[in-house]
């Protein structure tokens, strides 16, 4: 499906919000790395979509009623076999229901859990002014309790994506410090030019989370997505 | 350079022609406001034509020498600028008569607008907006104080000088900041060429001028105040393509919530989050600043330190304790003050009193320039720092009381001074700092500050506010260098 065709199946279903699945099929679509997803509306189908993607498992609940996944157990992490990949697929479902009872469950995303790396958040929201602007920060407590972030307007150029990585306080952690491996930095620039290209051709586009992105020495992937339209 | 869409062209040729006025129309001065906008064109360098209805006013008007009219429409050369000041009833009536006189362009000086948030306001400003947007009518404001060019003698305020050329463009949302800039900078060696006081922006928005400033051949430098803006994307736009072609200077005002909510209420203007501006400031390439003094030190650094991008420091103070808090004022405002290289230290060595002073760098030369004042010896410092690879821009304190008690003694102390810190200016490749702090002579430091200011000298009043004028300019030029 198209960028368009996922958008209008979205809005034909009265929503704004996409699903993780289809947020990342729009964002492979536009060349952006990202972990692709599985839907599996049952656990069997779980399980065979963990063995097409390759183990370690990653099973994320894909609810339009939930925006938060991990706060209401509908996530769980390095699934070593299909019978583990089934129960999971079941204990997410007692957990979001109870969580959430109203929440529309559609099933689950199953993807291949990536390897370990260092986390960062590339998101954009539309300023009043301003419009579409991006975010970039180290994933966890950097943005959330300090608020450790770099912003630019879009269209990025080349530079800005240079000068944002580099902008944040915790830069360091991203150049390897105290004997970590440096993250791939030209990657994580062209994703974000990618980003801001992609924001660029599709202003119905109101806010997109790419969260966590991981960075590797070689490379970045983001492995969660999450985009609303407006 | 940018070439201008066909639109644009035409906005530019129409700008100029408002900007650079041959006829100017003054409509709805009275003697309440002592005739105000007819005194600010005494400088005027054109014809310039009032309208006036009220027989009250027309013979304190005519006592002028001004000739007055009933309406625009009977004025009889072409008007390349209107100012309009009649009260907020008639402003409708005055617009559509700018429209069928066509105009170059107005400004309505007239408030009660939309401001007001008031349903009045608002309907009259839709009233004169639609009026204006439909003929293509140039409007300026309202709620505005409108242009000043010095060099033709078109004012908006009394006090402002006239006649002779500058090189500053500054673009207000405020009428007060916009004369202040202009007087308060010409005070300090900023000499404006050419600004616009906007107000409500409802035809022509802070863009419009930028783009005009950025094409004007006078005009090499930008700097402005602004509390929001309509279009957001359309004047980071307009930013981001002039600072690449001359500098551009960001003084943005409302920045803190109860600031944002004056600004409402001031410009009836959107605030926005005070990161993202930061953000969209940074990526624009231009320098922002916070107050009109620091505007005027960051312009006055552009305009007068030579263009450099290297962060450190020789620095010159009169005693110890001033070599300390200098120095402290550089590093903290994220410049170096490195060790000399020892080429230096031996020529030093030769000549410079250590007695209660030392060269390091900084330099604490009260002695070895004051003592029976040596002016070949503040010379011979400045050489070396000058030659000195270690060091990419100097600093010197000109010292309040050292320079008073020596005045007093030897008054051509001061000719000797301003003459040797000229000609070094005159032949140096490095950004040049003199720092005068009125200190508690301020009648003697405000006269060696305008000599020195007269040879184009860039002077500050402080160490913090020299070295963060430096700091914001560095990263100016830096970012200009990375772009080119």
């Amino acid at each position: 499906m198209s960028v368009a065709e996922v958008i209008d199946n979205a809005r034909s279903e009265g929503r704004t919000l996409l699903t993780e699945v289809e947020s990342k099929q729009v964002l492979h679509g536009a060349g952006i790395p990202v972990a692709l997803a599985i839907l599996a509306r049952d656990a069997q189908r779980a399980a065979k979509a963990a063995e097409e993607a390759g183990f370690p498992a990653v099973l994320k609940v894909v609810s339009p009623d939930v925006a938060h996944k991990s706060d209401v157990g509908g996530v769980r992490l390095g699934l070593q076999s299909k019978e583990e990949v089934e129960q999971a697929f079941a204990e997410i479902m007692v957990a979001v229901k109870a969580a959430q009872p109203d929440a529309r469950i559609e099933g689950v995303a199953v993807q291949k859990m990536a390897p370990a790396g260092t986390e960062v958040i590339i998101g954009m929201s539309k300023d009043p002014q301003f419009g579409p602007v991006m975010m970039f920060g180290l994933g966890g407590v950097f943005v959330e309790v300090l608020k450790d972030v770099a912003f630019r307007i879009v269209p990025l150029e080349p530079k800005d994506a240079r000068e944002m990585v580099r902008e944040i306080k915790g830069f360091a952690i991203l150049d390897g410090v105290r004997g970590q491996k440096p993250a791939d930095l030209v990657a994580l620039e062209t994703l974000i030019l990618q980003v801001s290209k992609f924001i660029e051709a599709h202003p119905e586009v109101g806010e997109l989370d790419l969260n966590p992105v991981l960075a590797y020495l070689d490379g970045a992937i983001a492995v969660d997505a999450r985009i609303v339209v407006s | 350079m940018t070439q201008l869409s066909e639109a644009g062209a035409d906005l530019q040729k129409r700008l100029d022609r408002a900007f650079n006025p041959r006829t100017v129309a003054v409509v709805g001065d009275k003697r309440a406001m002592g005739y105000l906008w007819l005194n600010c064109m005494k400088t005027f360098d054109g014809k310039l034509h009032s309208v006036q209805v009220d027989p009250n006013e027309v013979p304190g008007i005519e006592a002028m020498g001004v000739p007055n009219y009933k309406s625009l429409l009977e004025v009889p050369d072409e008007i390349d600028y209107v100012v309009c000041a009649v009260p907020r009833p008639i402003a409708p009536r005055i617009i559509a008569d700018c429209v069928e006189k066509k105009v170059g362009a107005v400004a309505l000086f007239t408030s009660g607008f939309a401001e007001t948030e008031t349903e009045d306001g608002i309907a009259v400003q839709e009233q004169i907006t639609q009026t204006a947007r439909e003929a293509g009518l140039l409007l300026i404001g309202p709620n505005c104080m409108g242009i000043y060019n010095r060099r033709l003698g078109v004012r908006h305020s009394t006090d402002q000088p006239a006649g002779d050329r500058g090189n500053v463009g500054f673009i207000s949302q405020s009428g007060t900041h916009c004369i202040n800039f202009s007087l308060v900078g010409a005070l300090r060696g900023v000499k404006c060429s050419k600004t616009v006081s906007f107000g409500n922006a409802v035809i022509l928005d802070a863009p419009d001028y930028i783009e005009y400033l950025a094409n004007d051949p006078e005009t090499e430098v930008i700097a402005m105040y602004v509390e929001g803006t309509k279009d957001g994307h359309r004047f980071f736009d307009a930013l981001r393509r002039t600072a690449r072609r001359k500098p551009v200077v960001v003084w943005k005002g409302g920045v803190t919530a109860a600031g944002s909510r004056a600004v409402y209420s001031h410009t009836a203007s959107l605030a926005t989050a005070p990161a993202i501006w930061d953000a969209a400031m940074r990526q624009a390439g231009v320098v922002q600043t916070e107050s009109l003094d620091e505007t005027i030190d960051a312009v006055n650094a552009l305009v007068h330190c030579k263009p450099g991008t290297g962060a450190r420091m020789g620095l010159i103070a009169m005693t110890g304790g001033q070599s300390v808090v200098i120095t402290d004022a550089f590093e903290r405002a994220g410049l170096e003050v490195p060790l000399l290289t020892a080429a230096s230290y031996e020529k030093l060595s030769a000549f410079f009193n250590i007695i209660g002073g030392s060269y390091r760098n900084p330099l604490d030369a009260g002695g070895t320039i004051g003592m029976g004042f040596a002016p070949g010896n503040l010379q011979k410092l400045l050489e070396i720092l000058e030659e000195d690879e270690n060091v990419d821009a100097i600093a010197m304190e000109v010292g309040a009381s050292f320079i008073a008690r020596r005045l007093r003694e030897n008054p051509a102390m001061l000719d000797q001074m301003v003459e040797t810190l000229a000609s070094h200016e005159e032949r140096s490749g490095k950004p040049f700092l003199a720092i005068a702090h009125p200190g508690h002579v301020e009648d003697v430091m405000a006269d060696i500050r305008a000599r020195l200011i007269a040879r184009g000298i860039a002077v500050f009043g402080s160490f913090q506010a020299g070295a963060l004028a430096l700091r914001r300019v560095i990263e100016y030029w830096r970012g200009a260098t990375a772009r080119n």
